[in-house]
């Protein structure tokens, strides 16, 4: 596991709330994949470092709702780069055109364990681990 | 390293009683195949039942969800064994000489998680998209043990696949191949005195590496944990490379694109003609920022350490690996070695959207495997290999996906190595 | 039946004549004149030239609205099937003047269009909003130009799917198409590679998109002791536009004061811009750059102060290399200034 940082996770997927929680402290977003986007450029804008990539995984953003962002918990020093690889991303998501689903819950369960599995990866996490609490 | 394949052209599939491969036919005994599947514990405790099919190219018939593709080959002379780490031995592979049984798949399909994808059709205009539809392929159908965890059970089929796949290659051990090929690299020294005067080029090649369904494994190891490094060309051939990622159909590199990568094939086409074939570099596509970085800085270190004066890079998926391929590229170039690079595009249905997530004007030199939102319709099929429940579900489809005549209207980002990254297919944009 | 086209072309390929003749005003002629007659016979009577509108290339540049109307009039009234301009080849007025008349005609009456010329021609920065076929450098390309203009012609004519640029001949206009190359990817690599390796000739089958997005900087923390400042391209200038800003391709900037000023007027100011109906701008020159707005943010406390100069220039058809200049120059007078941040207008 990361861990020494100032991590903080953004997220809107509940699996990891509840897995992550005990370990990370959490921004949770009510709302869909695109206000993660947000909440994690606007953290960005103002000196917060991105730690991973806002487009993680090949769910495309109009398949999935969740989303999660690992950023510092304190503001740094604000990076153009990142800055851009946000705005880009929420260009990236906005180009998917949003479809009629039907989102059953199974489903909305397998696209949580996926994000949830992402960012645990990304975090070193034991995902498996996180599971079984 | 030096490594001869040895082609056993397969002419059909048919069950039978007794395994075996005889004038390019090949005979499956489907109990006896099952139940060397069956042997290994994680199958045996995760997949609940799985039966095998054969879907010929022509047919009325539709494969779906396709979770990987492999093809049989038999390690004859020389160390190690095919897939060597997961099924064999991890002994080092890539010499000696190896059976193909080439015009055949053996093809895992049933579903993992809800919104899973893969379409073969093996006929009609979905088959003119994907490779694989020209091929014999042994289907095998999984299905899951009732409450087992996504993650042991994507590992159960993967691992299902790869034993299916090594006991129908043990068929043709002793079968004469039709034809036979050499492929060898040279050490760095003997290469620059054999070939002074032709340029070095070298493969950079991206592994899908984000973590779950989004996996790939080299000798075993799980990608994301390694740093970017160096293979020989030919172990790729023994399956020293297999895939764990089944999410994005279109641009996925199934274990079949690792096993015949056709930028490796290409190249060892002009190797000691017009170019001298160094080696291939292997690098990551992680989640972690961090990590992106130092994998890059890592691949522009090789192909600086190795000298070489020009590169090939392939990668795999969408958006995330954009930014690894833009880095990688920008970086490489920036050491003075000059990138071709390979990819695919996601420029909205309409194709007016930007095609990247992330641009450079270094990356000059880029091929495309076409843009993957384009929608298609796909006729019905009189047969189903796998299940159509999930189609309303998969990238690029949506409800109402399936119709009431059983058509489909998807983007053919749902059609197995549609817009493969490797530049496997034809397909291409403007 | 044969499908009906209407082909716009200029004086000299009209025979009339060249430079000296370029003045001449819009006519209609029936039937095929000069280079149409190569587009009859490649349509082998599925399609056919039933009118020719000419007009002289500067009459064009200098009278364009009026020429678009007429010429308009005249298309409307023909109710062709397709409508074809040039090719202009290398000529640029005439390119210009092809793209121009052939987008009006798309967009006003709906009808596909087709023009044709070398790629840095003027007229192809339409490439993007007028399907623009890509010839040679000169006339002697026709022979190489008709067959493909023709082909393309005819499927536009008849509601077929256009194929991708490469395949069809058309330059590239931002629409990705999907097609079946001959040889594959990886193979299409390694020949591109080699060829870069050689320092030989290669196209890219993506051109990266131009990098001209810019990055925001950070967030002014505290607006009320920020200085703000305004910058048009919307041709905002003092009356009487004292630096004869043009109205179009703008050639530099202005640098004006605002001091002493609460707002603007159409007393003291008035816009430069060719590009839009000034009478709004003109009426009330804040709705473009809004100084009273301003000024009442400076009374409130929202903003610290209004930097006493505004920049502004016309966006019109102004060369993207020759914006870019102004705006490098007159941002480091800002920056020398103490401006925290700026608004940017446009119209």
């Amino acid at each position: 596991m990361r861990g020494g940082h100032d991590y903080l996770l953004i997220t809107n997927n509940p699996l990891v709330v509840r897995c992550m929680g005990d370990c990370y402290p959490i921004e949770f977003v009510e709302g869909g994949y695109r206000d993660v986007l947000v909440k994690a450029r606007d953290m960005v804008y103002i000196g917060h470092t991105l730690y991973t990539h806002p487009l993680a995984g090949s769910v495309k953003p109009n398949e999935t709702v969740y989303r999660s962002i690992a950023v510092s918990k304190n503001p740094h020093a604000f990076s153009q780069e990142q800055a851009e690889m946000m705005s880009n991303s929420i260009m990236v998501y906005d180009k998917f055109l949003p479809k009629k689903r039907m989102l059953t819950d199974e489903l909305l369960k397998d696209f949580q364990l996926v994000d949830y599995t992402l960012i645990a990866g990304a975090m070193e996490f034991d995902a498996a681990a996180g599971l079984a609490k | 390293m030096k490594l001869e394949l040895g082609f056993i052209e397969i002419k059909d599939i048919q069950f039978s009683k007794e395994s075996k491969l005889e004038n390019g036919i090949l005979f499956v005994n489907a109990d006896e195949a099952k139940n060397f599947v069956f042997e290994d514990d994680d199958v045996k405790a995760c997949v609940k039942d799985a039966h095998f099919d054969i879907a010929k190219p022509g047919e009325s018939v539709r494969i779906t969800p396709v979770k990987d593709v492999i093809e049989p080959r038999v390690k004859v002379e020389g160390p190690g064994g095919e897939f060597p780490g997961v099924i064999a031995k991890v002994d080092t592979v890539g010499s000696g000489k190896t059976h193909v049984l080439r015009g055949m798949a053996v093809v895992t399909a049933g579903k993992i998680v809800g919104f899973q994808e893969g379409v073969i059709d093996m006929s009609g205009p979905g088959a003119d998209y994907t490779a694989f539809s020209k091929l014999l392929n042994l289907v095998l159908v999984c299905e899951p043990v009732e409450g087992v965890h996504q993650h042991e059970y994507e590992h159960a089929v993967r691992i299902a696949g790869l034993r299916a796949a090594t006991y129908i290659g043990e068929l043709g051990r002793n079968v004469a191949p039709d034809a036979t090929k050499e492929f060898e690299t040279l050490g760095i020294k003997e290469g620059i005195q054999k070939w002074p005067d032709l340029p070095r080029v070298a493969y950079v090649h991206m592994l899908q590496s984000q973590g779950l369904l989004h996996d790939t494994y080299v000798y075993g190891v799980d990608a994301k944990k390694s740093l970017t490094t160096i293979i020989n060309p030919t172990e790729t051939m023994d399956g020293a490379i297999i895939s764990g990622n089944c999410v994005s159909a279109c641009d996925k590199n199934t274990t079949y694109h690792h096993q015949n990568n056709p930028v490796v094939a290409d190249l060892f086409e002009q190797h000691g003609k017009t170019l001298n074939y160094v080696c291939n570099i292997i690098t990551n596509e992680n989640v972690y920022l961090a990590d992106k970085m130092r994998s890059s800085d890592w691949t522009a270190k090789l192909c600086r350490l190795l000298d070489l004066d020009g590169v090939i890079v392939s990668q795999e998926g969408f958006g995330n690996p954009d930014t690894d391929l833009i880095m990688n590229t920008k970086k490489i170039e920036l050491e003075g070695v000059k990138t071709t690079i390979i990819t695919d595009e996601y420029a909205g249905q309409d194709g007016k959207s930007q095609s990247l997530a992330d641009a450079d004007p270094l990356a000059d030199a880029v091929v495309t495997g076409g843009n993957a939102n384009q929608v298609i319709i796909l006729p019905k099929m009189d047969k189903v290999i796998g299940t159509l429940e999930d189609i309303d579900r998969i990238a690029g489809s949506h409800a109402g996906s399936l119709r009431p005549d059983g058509t489909i209207e998807a983007e053919i980002q749902v059609i197995t190595g549609a817009t493969n990254e490797m530049g496997f297919g034809y397909l291409s944009a403007r | 039946m044969s499908y009906r086209v209407v082909h716009y072309i200029n004086q000299f390929f009209a025979n009339i004549g060249g430079e000296e003749m370029a003045h001449v005003a819009p006519e209609l002629r029936e039937g095929v004149v000069g280079p149409g007659l190569a587009f009859n016979q490649a349509w082998k009577g599925e399609a056919e030239i039933v009118k020719t509108i000419i007009c002289g290339d500067s009459y064009y540049a200098e009278h364009e609205k009026e020429a678009k109307a007429q010429i308009l009039e005249w298309v409307k009234a023909e109710k062709p099937d397709m409508f074809i301009a040039g090719p202009a080849f290398n000529a640029g007025r005439y390119g210009y003047a092809c793209a121009n008349i052939a987008l009006a005609v798309q967009e006003e009456l709906g009808i596909p269009v087709l023009t044709g010329m070398y790629v840095e021609n003027p007229g192809a920065d339409l490439k993007d909003k007028v399907l623009i076929y890509e010839t040679a450098n000169s006339a002697a390309g026709m022979r190489k130009a008709a067959p493909g203009m023709a082909k393309l012609a005819l499927k536009l004519m008849k509601g077929e799917e256009i194929g991708a640029s490469c395949e069809e001949g058309y330059m590239p206009n931002g629409i990705r198409k999907n097609f079946f190359e001959k040889e594959r990817g990886s193979k299409r690599a390694v020949d591109m590679l080699l060829k870069k390796l050689r320092g030989e000739h290669f196209v890219t089958e993506y051109p990266m998109p131009s990098f001209d997005r810019v990055a925001p900087n950070p967030a002014i923390k505290d607006l009320s002791k920020a200085t703000i400042a305004l910058c048009t391209s919307g041709g905002i200038v003092p009356k009487g536009n004292p630096d004869h800003i043009e109205s179009s391709s703008a050639s530099h900037y202005g640098e004006y004061s605002l001091d002493g000023f609460d707002k603007l007027s159409s007393a003291d100011h008035e816009t430069a811009h060719g590009g839009y109906d000034p009478v709004y701008a003109n009426e009330d020159p804040n709705r473009v750059l809004p100084v009273d707005v301003m000024r009442e943010f400076e009374r409130e406390g929202k903003i610290g102060k209004l930097h006493n100069l505004y920049y502004a220039t016309v966006g019109n058809g102004t060369a993207v290399a020759s914006a870019k200049a102004f705006a490098a120059e007159y941002a480091q007078k800002l920056k020398k200034a103490g401006v925290d941040a700026v608004i940017m207008t446009s119209t």
